[in-house]
């Protein structure tokens, strides 16, 4: 009866209005911000679409066979792009979760009053533009007198210079140590409110049972954190994806266009090449192949789980 | 009816939306006190944009028909294909790739408008700027490979590759340290690779595309590889732009190396003028190739295809006029450039102190040789510019062999960026 009474109650024409107004706000920025450009970016990658001459005409799937049949300008292009992207997800997924995590509990084992002093201090790095970072490190890292060379002759580990920018594997050394001091800062923050979840109890009842810290780690913190973890790994695995700034600022690209990373080179199609339906369609491949990475992480942690 | 009342709502904000933009007008834009506006983006976010500003804002200081609002970007050339402007700053390589894409139209009946002739012109400006049917632009400069030298390292300037040897065994016998000149792996490497191919006279041209895959050149870029690593005047594996930070370094034992010669950028004077003053050195590049020959890219001012109305285009010849004239125009030269304007030359070579880069760049004119006008330059040349010359000098042991099989790859991608040329 009373169920049937709020049923009603809220059945009326004024309730329907309210709902759409509340809900509208999103369903308008939804389908501007996110489904209209996703849609216009398949059509547009259907289309032989030229920046400055506009629409050519609908070509169907032929801009994605240009990309994925090998000796055309573009295969050559998205897949260099791909592999190198790739090789950059997996140096630097590991260290990029890790080394957050090892902060995080190193902060969270300090007494009280230290704790917002190190998170600040970690964190920081985190709100300096990519051009200021790119900078600063591509000063550090100058092969010709630069600091790094400098302090490393200096102690005698090295006799010549190393050419940190312009040799391999010396220049993704230098993109992944930049990422690494540039946003480390979240991942940490992360961790550090997962950790800060987690039952002090818990704790206690391990200390009594006579657990180490590493059984504690394993028996204790890492279950509590364990989907934290999760995600951050996904979230950090398609920052990886996104890589641009630090390649684009220090390396350019190079040596010899082996830091080129697969934004680097849709951006080629698109504002060097003038091809914006190529461009759009290597886009729509990445979006994919970054799903089925993320849905195959999924499945793994899904898997692990049960 | 959920479902209709949603699209009535999301269709009621793109109308919204739409009202908000700007609806389309017959006639000029004017400004409020009736001026008509004439738009111009260039990219002169460095030290010159001020000089260029300057010019702009005494034009609309003098006038009370027309003002000129222009705009400075980083990436004028996204913001050009985009948007809705005027005039336009282009370099001289990529002219023929605007050209061949509509982007740009004949400017020749305005120049004729504002009484410039291109008899007003140094031909080397006239090279970059007349296309195949006609002016495709006012060429504004060009700013070539430059030489800088340290006074100290240096009493004169050397003239020729000879020259450079010496002044190496003479810099290695001081320290170990001291180089004759920076041969750079990234940044500056195009205006290299074009250099030498004009002081060997090879033409890279060939129909719509560039074509390295030259025995003739494979000769001449093989130089660059032994002034590193055979005649070594350079350090090796210097990265981006290494010819000038080089140039800039003190020689620290064993930690740094420093040279006497920087073949670079126009652009670099400012900072290096900064810390030589007096002991800076400035010079046409000396002859390494067969043959005296200058490279460089160049600004040219062209006009969009999309203005049609004449009483813009009256506004433009007015700009023009008044940018075209040498007392106008020195302020350009002031920032650093050298103008292709004859009568500002002549103003410049009458006070060569005051303006020492734009004078000593000016004197490269003689011999200077064109970017190759084919569509899409700076994508033909990509692979040149970002593998082949790093490769070049930072591998010791490469051969010429090796660097023909990467000049066949190099022509293979210039091919396929060529045909994607709209049909004519």
């Amino acid at each position: 009866m009373f169920f049937r009474m709020e049923v009603k109650m809220y059945k009326g024409a004024s309730h329907k209005i309210w709902s759409i107004l509340m809900v509208s706000p999103f369903v308008v920025f939804f389908l501007l911000f996110w489904a209209l450009p996703l849609g216009l970016g398949v059509w547009i990658s259907l289309h032989n679409w030229n920046v400055s001459s506009g629409n050519l005409g609908f070509v169907s799937l032929e801009n994605y066979k240009s990309i994925l049949t090998p000796g055309t300008l573009y295969y050559d292009l998205f897949m260099k792009g791909l592999k190198n992207t790739l090789y950059f997800v997996v140096i630097s997924v590991p260290p990029l979760v890790l080394i957050s995590l090892g902060l995080a509990l190193v902060i969270d084992n300090l007494p009280k009053r230290f704790k917002p002093i190190y998170r600040t201090i970690f964190f920081i790095s985190y709100s300096i533009s990519v051009t200021a970072v790119s900078a600063i490190f591509l000063w550090l890292f100058n092969g010709n007198g630069g600091y790094f060379n400098n302090v490393l002759e200096s102690i005698g580990i090295i006799r010549e210079p190393i050419n940190w920018l312009g040799e391999q594997p010396y220049a993704w050394l230098t993109i992944l140590i930049t990422t690494v001091w540039w946003t480390i800062g979240f991942n940490m923050m992360l961790f550090i409110n997962a950790l800060d979840e987690v039952d002090v109890a818990l704790y206690e009842a391990a200390d009594l049972d006579g657990a180490g810290a590493f059984s504690k780690f394993i028996s204790v913190t890492w279950p509590q954190i364990r989907n934290v973890a999760f995600f951050i790994i996904i979230m950090t695995v398609i920052a990886s994806f996104n890589l641009y700034g630090q390649t684009k600022l220090i390396t350019g690209g190079g040596p010899e266009q082996s830091t080129n990373s697969l934004i680097m080179n849709i951006q080629t199609s698109v504002f060097g090449m003038n091809q914006l339906g190529i461009g759009s369609a290597m886009a729509i491949i990445m979006g994919l192949i970054m799903m089925v990475i993320i849905v195959f992480q999924y499945w793994l942690s899904y898997r692990n789980k049960e | 009816m959920k479902f209709t009342k949603f699209l009535a709502l999301v269709v009621s904000v793109f109308l919204l939306l739409a009202g908000c933009s700007n609806g389309s007008s017959s006639g000029p834009e004017k400004t409020e006190d009736g001026k008509i506006k004439i738009s111009f983006i260039n990219g002169f976010t460095g030290g010159d944009g001020a000089y260029m500003k300057k010019i702009t804002k005494a034009f609309n200081a003098s006038q009370d028909k027309y003002v000129v609002t222009e705009l400075q970007e980083k990436d004028h050339y996204t913001k050009f294909k985009s948007g809705n402007y005027d005039l336009v700053v282009i370099h001289g390589n990529n002219l023929e790739t605007y050209k061949q894409d509509g982007l740009i139209q004949d400017i020749g009946p305005v120049i004729e408008k504002a009484g410039i002739k291109e008899s007003d012109f140094h031909q080397a400006g006239l090279d970059i700027a007349k296309l195949e049917g006609g002016m495709y632009a006012v060429p504004l400069d060009i700013h070539p490979l430059t030489m800088f030298y340290n006074k100290d390292l240096i009493a004169e300037a050397p003239k020729t590759y000879e020259d450079l040897k010496s002044l190496n065994t003479k810099l290695q016998a001081q320290s170990e340290d001291l180089y004759a000149l920076g041969v750079p792996s990234s940044g500056l490497v195009e205006f290299y690779m074009l250099m030498i191919a004009a002081q060997n006279g090879v033409d890279l041209k060939d129909g719509e595309k560039l074509n390295f895959a030259q025995d003739k050149y494979a000769d001449a870029l093989m130089q660059f590889h032994d002034m590193v690593w055979e005649d070594k005047v350079s350090p090796p594996k210097l990265g981006l732009d290494g010819e000038f930070q080089t140039f800039m370094k003190e020689a620290k034992e064993g930690k740094a190396y420093q040279t006497a010669v920087a073949l670079t950028g126009p652009w670099f004077y400012g900072a290096a003028k900064e810390k030589y003053a007096d002991k800076l050195g400035v010079a046409p590049i000396p002859q390494i190739g067969s043959e005296l020959a200058s490279y460089g890219n160049a600004h040219t001012i062209a006009l969009s295809a999309k203005v049609e109305d004449e009483k813009v285009k009256e506004g433009i010849a007015e700009y023009l006029k008044f940018m075209f004239t040498p007392e106008n125009l020195i302020n350009w030269a002031d920032g650093g450039q050298a103008p292709v304007h004859l009568a500002t030359l002549e103003k410049i070579e009458a006070e060569q102190e005051k303006y020492q880069i734009a004078y000593q760049n000016s004197k490269q004119f003689e011999n200077y040789v064109s970017p190759p006008q084919v569509y899409q330059f700076g994508e033909q040349i990509r692979y040149m510019n970002e593998t082949v010359f790093s490769k070049l000098v930072t591998t010791e042991n490469f051969t010429k062999k090796d660097l023909m099989k990467e000049l066949e790859k190099a022509t293979k991608l210039a091919e396929q960026v060529a045909a994607t040329a709209p049909k004519k």
